[in-house]
């Protein structure tokens, strides 16, 4: 076949190329611009719904003027879409392609041309490509009556007649190639009944690039392109992705992290204190401002902790910026704890995640302090009963809270007290380990968690769990769900911007479900974040001072059970008997909104089709001691019906 | 940077200049344990005359720990329980240290959670709940897991006030030692208190 | 610098196949563009295109791996050490060398020699205790690499600390290694089990305070 290389001399080819190049880049871009677009709406969309305006409006009113100026000052940024220079690039790349599609329609009639280039010999003679022999000729017959040159009517012009002519030449091809053997040959191999037909492939540059000075230019290109520009980004895009963990920790900070812990000694009594000394070895914070020692950061958060003044404007700033880290900054910890598998060092961290996110130092009473306008010097003062949680605040009258915190203006009780009933807590109503499709854990199964939970107020009145009837705390039997547990989560709505003036940047609270073996206290898996939960409940009426009994006209329907199901990292064991299991569920941004149960994991053979299921529990109390603690207990455990201690966790009379 | 050596006695110390310098670095605690425990070392080995000893328990200190021991628990059958305390602490600290480091750990280790194990007893039967919450903390630290060690912890921190780390320990020790009615007793107990502090009777 | 000769030994091989390529020698078969055949131009490439083209390749790759060699040491070496503190060595260093000047008991030596060694067997236990933990945080990508390997290389500074804790043994005094180890160990076990012991006292002050605990002088909460 002949090959031909061709320079695009009539800059035919190279706006094609181009042009693609462009749409390759700007189509992703601008399809990301929208979704940010018209995501940043649906969130201002969703802020205006009643739960969300409630406690952010509240968080806005009480961000102190400083940390106001702080987040306008970092945040603005971000916040236009429309008029980022990724829009305007977006703008520049469709200005182009205009240009482009303009100039290419333009000169754009030599794209019929190749059109001509395919040859169906069925379609020249009109007839369908099954058609028989005889069809062949009596259709070729017709046509060649038709566009014969001697049978042309005499007064057609001169263009007419070539192409009468020309088409004449394809007919007789056409019939050619499918009545002649050679001829055929041709076609089938070819395509064409002439036989082989040059190709010409273009080289998509304009021409005056290729020209002999211009080529120079070219090849330096080329040579900048591929030797050095090319290796460079690359080489820029792998030391960035390795000079980050996979959790947006800098490696060094991630190392400092992890020789904290490994220099940890047992003795050490794990304080928030102590965290936040660990967090302030953190490299983001050196690199934000260079020249300083951890012990310096380790003094700005403390002081953000206890409300001090850091000295002089430039450090409040620095603190906030500081501060504004830290949310990350303590994830990678968290994750690093779990790889090391510390339980109560894990638990801290997450303790110091509540105290950096509402500025306060960690407590008996941080519960209350976490709340606006309370007077710690009154609180203190005036303190008559063991008052650190909100359950306990919300047992007194509005107006004696409002002695009791130091707050006598009745607006700023009430934006308190708002505050207060609006910090969701969760109640425990029961929890299981589950296998689809399986009625109980058997041996080697693969078993998630499930944890029915209320989402209550403080203010609530407990609701024990056997108001609620089974089926609304069963695990749903259906398909859908046993192919995939863990999707009915997604559809729980996003939890809304958290109640935290102090710290700089807005906050949506997650809980971390932490898992660790009773047997060491030893994390079994990294931890579950949970970041979508319906809130509804907050909003129902229960107020346990109004309300003293729950009457027979309580209805559980008007609440929402909500699931937390997380997933096992691992199988359950070969052997029969119990696991035990603690579940620690922490929030990120409120104190008091924690859950932490224990769980056991009854490992049970599977039922014998034959026999019935109650033997095979009396079996197994024979052998079910194994797994156990090997504490030298000297107490044999028979299997006592004691798998009950999961759900009778929570406080339930 | 150097050290100071003491001839008579025999004891190393640290100049000024570097127990500065080594605060500054917040080093200083590692290094004042390090020192100390060569002292410890250097002074015991100087009291040995064979230059192959063993790790052997002496059996002089045994007996001077034993009997300090027993007294405290005479003072406990009179029900003196404030000096049978005082007493038992004391055991406890001349086993500390008069016990040199390269005796037999094992003997080491029972000798001393056994005498915690009265000391906290002790600690717990008058009041003195935090020492017995520490004295428990140190014997789970050393190893022990047993159902009283729980019980003992879980009570220690419900007088403590602290009722969610008392159901925490009764909740694992109940996991452990699921048939223990002073465990469940205690946990009925934790969760009338809980739920009392969070206001949800 | 090795890597530099055997990179030129390749590249005398390389430019032994000589380019007598096919530059300008387009051929237009019976193409479309036929006006186009007569305007084939030839542009002259001097032989020592490509020798200048493998030198500027070579040059810059030696440059960059020289580069980023220099680059990795120096990262490593800010790497912070696996533990805080090697006092226990550093102590021993220094008492054998103040004897050198001064009247030192020799048994201060031997105890300190004592510390060093339970200390090693200490880190040795940590480090097995901790290698699969860390090795799953690297390969999860909790951790960086740099971490990893120093972490490895911990291990091996660790083993030879305590074999050269052995051979001072033996200096000290011939035939002494074989007791001094199962001492070391003994002597590991209990300075942790003291250490804990004497932290008590700190672990209250810190409960008093996290607790806001009111206490009597004798222990005992007040009313």
């Amino acid at each position: 076949m002949a090959l031909n290389y061709d320079y695009d001399e009539s800059s035919e080819t190279w706006p094609f190329f181009l042009l693609t190049v462009l749409l390759m880049a700007v189509l992703p871009l601008t399809l990301l611009q929208l979704r940010a677009l018209f995501s940043s709406d649906s969130d201002s969309n969703n802020s205006s719904s009643a739960e969300e305006s409630e406690l952010s409006s509240l968080s806005k009113k009480y961000t102190p003027p400083a940390t106001a100026d702080f987040a306008a000052k970092f945040q603005h940024k971000g916040t236009s879409v429309l008029l980022s220079l990724r829009s305007l690039l977006c703008l520049v790349g469709w200005l182009a392609i205009a240009f482009l599609v303009q100039r290419i329609s333009a000169s754009g009639i030599s794209g019929s041309m190749s059109g001509a280039g395919a040859f169906d010999p069925y379609e020249i003679l009109g007839i369908s490509s099954s058609a028989s022999d005889r069809d062949i000729k009596s259709a070729y017959r017709k046509l060649s009556l038709k566009f014969h040159p001697d049978k042309l009517p005499k007064d057609l012009t001169e263009a007419a007649k070539t192409a009468m002519e020309e088409a004449f030449v394809q007919i007789s091809k056409a019939y050619e190639a499918l009545t002649d053997e050679a001829v055929k040959e041709n076609y089938l191999k070819y395509g064409h009944p002439d036989g082989p037909q040059t190709t010409s492939h273009g080289i998509a540059l304009p021409s005056l690039l290729i020209d002999s000075r211009a080529s120079l230019v070219l090849v330096v290109l080329y040579i900048a392109s591929f030797v050095v520009i090319l290796p460079y980004f690359v080489a820029q895009w792998w030391n960035r992705s390795k000079m980050y963990t996979r959790g947006g920790l800098h490696v060094k900070t991630a190392a400092r992290f992890a020789s904290c812990l490994v220099n940890y000694k047992p003795s050490q009594v794990v304080t928030v204190d102590m965290i936040v000394h660990w967090l302030s070895r953190a490299e983001e914070f050196r690199i934000l401002f260079p020249g300083h020692e951890p012990l310096y950061f380790e003094n700005l958060l403390q002081d953000y902790l206890h409300g001090r003044d850091s000295g002089s404007a430039k450090e409040n700033e620095a603190r906030l910026r500081c501060v504004a880290k830290c949310h990350t900054l303590l994830h990678g910890m968290l994750e690093v704890c779990c790889g090391f598998r510390n339980l109560e060092i894990a638990i801290a961290t997450l303790d110091t995640f509540k105290c950096i996110v509402q500025g306060v130092p960690m407590s008996r009473d941080a519960q209350i302090m976490q709340l606006p306008n309370v007077d710690a010097a009154a609180f203190h003062e005036g303190k008559v009963d063991d008052i650190c949680t909100l359950g306990k605040l919300f047992t007194y009258d509005n107006d004696k809270i409002g002695k009791i915190l130091g707050i006598k203006d009745a607006d700023k009780l009430k934006d308190t007290l708002d505050v207060a009933a609006a910090i969701p807590h969760l109640q425990l109503l029961r929890a299981d380990f589950v296998v689809p499709g399986e009625e109980y854990v058997t041996p080697l199964s693969t078993p998630y968690i499930a944890i029915k939970v209320l989402v209550r107020s403080a203010m609530h009145r407990v609701i024990p769990t056997d108001k609620f009837p089974a089926e609304m705390l069963a695990e749903p039997q259906d398909f859908e769900h046993m192919k995939n547990p863990f999707a009915s989560m997604e559809k729980q709505p996003v939890l809304p911007t958290s109640y935290a003036p102090r710290f700089p940047v807005p906050r949506r609270n997650a809980w971390m479900c932490l898992l660790a073996l009773q047997k060491d206290v030893r994390i079994l898996q990294t931890p579950y974040k949970l970041e979508r939960l319906s809130l509804a409940n907050m909003h129902n009426h229960l107020d346990k001072r109004t309300v003293a009994k729950l009457g027979p006209d309580f209805d559980p329907h008007q609440w929402e059970v909500a699931s937390i199901r997380m997933p096992l990292g691992q199988q359950a064991p070969q052997e029969v008997g119990a696991v035990h299991m603690r579940v620690v569920i922490k929030a990120t941004d409120y104190f008091g909104a924690d859950l932490d149960l224990t769980m056991t994991m009854d490992v049970r053979e599977p039922p014998r089709v034959d026999e019935v299921r109650d033997d095979i529990y009396a079996d197994d109390s024979d052998d079910g001691d194994d797994s156990e603690a090997d504490g030298e207990s000297d107490d044999e455990d028979s299997d006592e019906e004691y798998t009950d201690i999961d759900t009778d966790t929570d406080a339930e009379d | 940077m150097s050290l100071l050596y003491n001839e008579n006695s025999k004891k190393l110390s640290l100049p000024e200049e570097r127990i500065e310098a080594a605060k500054a670095a917040g080093s200083l605690e590692a290094l004042e344990i390090n020192l100390e425990q060569v002292n410890k070392l250097a002074a015991g080995i100087i009291g040995e005359s064979n230059p192959n000893f063993t790790p052997q328990p002496n059996d002089e200190r045994s007996k001077m720990i034993k009997s300090m021991f027993e007294s405290g628990l005479a003072q406990l059958k009179q029900q003196k329980l404030v000096e049978a305390l005082k007493n038992i602490t004391l055991a406890v600290e001349l086993a500390q240290r008069s016990r040199m480091p390269y005796e037999a750990f094992a003997i080491q280790l029972q000798e001393i959670q056994f005498m915690m194990r009265h000391k906290i007893d002790l600690s717990l039967l008058t009041g003195r709940f935090l020492d017995a919450l520490q004295d428990i903390e140190f014997l789970m630290n050393t190893g022990m897991a047993q159902s009283d060690v729980f019980i003992r912890k879980a009570d220690a921190l419900l007088k403590l006030r602290q009722y969610q780390d008392a159901a925490v320990c009764c909740e694992r020790g109940l996991s452990l030692f699921p048939n223990e009615t002073k465990l469940k007793a205690l946990m009925h107990e934790i969760k009338r208190n809980l739920a009392e502090f969070n206001g949800e009777n | 610098m090795d890597s530099n000769s055997t990179f030129e030994g390749d590249f005398h091989g390389f430019n032994g196949t000589s380019f007598n390529g096919t530059y300008g020698n387009s051929t237009n078969g019976n193409g479309t563009f036929t006006g186009a055949e007569d305007k084939v131009e030839t542009i002259p490439i001097s032989f020592y295109t490509p020798v200048l083209y493998a030198v500027i390749l070579v040059v810059s790759l030696v440059l960059f791996s020289r580069h980023y060699k220099q680059q990795r040491l120096r990262q490593l070496a800010e790497q912070p050490d696996i533990f805080d503190e090697h006092d226990a060595e550093e102590l021993y260093r220094e008492i054998k060398e103040m004897s050198q000047t001064q009247k030192v008991h020799e048994k201060v030596l031997k105890a300190a020699l004592l510390n060093r060694g339970a200390e090693a067997i200490r880190r040795t236990l940590k480090l097995k205790e901790l290698g699969p933990q860390i090795e799953l945080m690297y390969k999860s990508g909790t951790i960086g690499e740099d971490y990893w390997e120093r972490f490895k290389a911990e291990t091996k500074v660790v083993e030879a600390e305590f074999r050269d804790s052995i051979q001072e043994a033996e200096a000290l005094q011939p035939g002494w290694p074989k007791l001094f180890a199962t001492l070391c160990q003994e002597i590991c076990f209990n300075q942790a089990l003291s250490r804990r012991y004497h932290s008590i006292l700190a672990r209250k002050e810190v409960c008093i305070k996290e607790w806001d605990l009111q206490l009597n002088s004798d222990g005992t909460l007040k009313k």
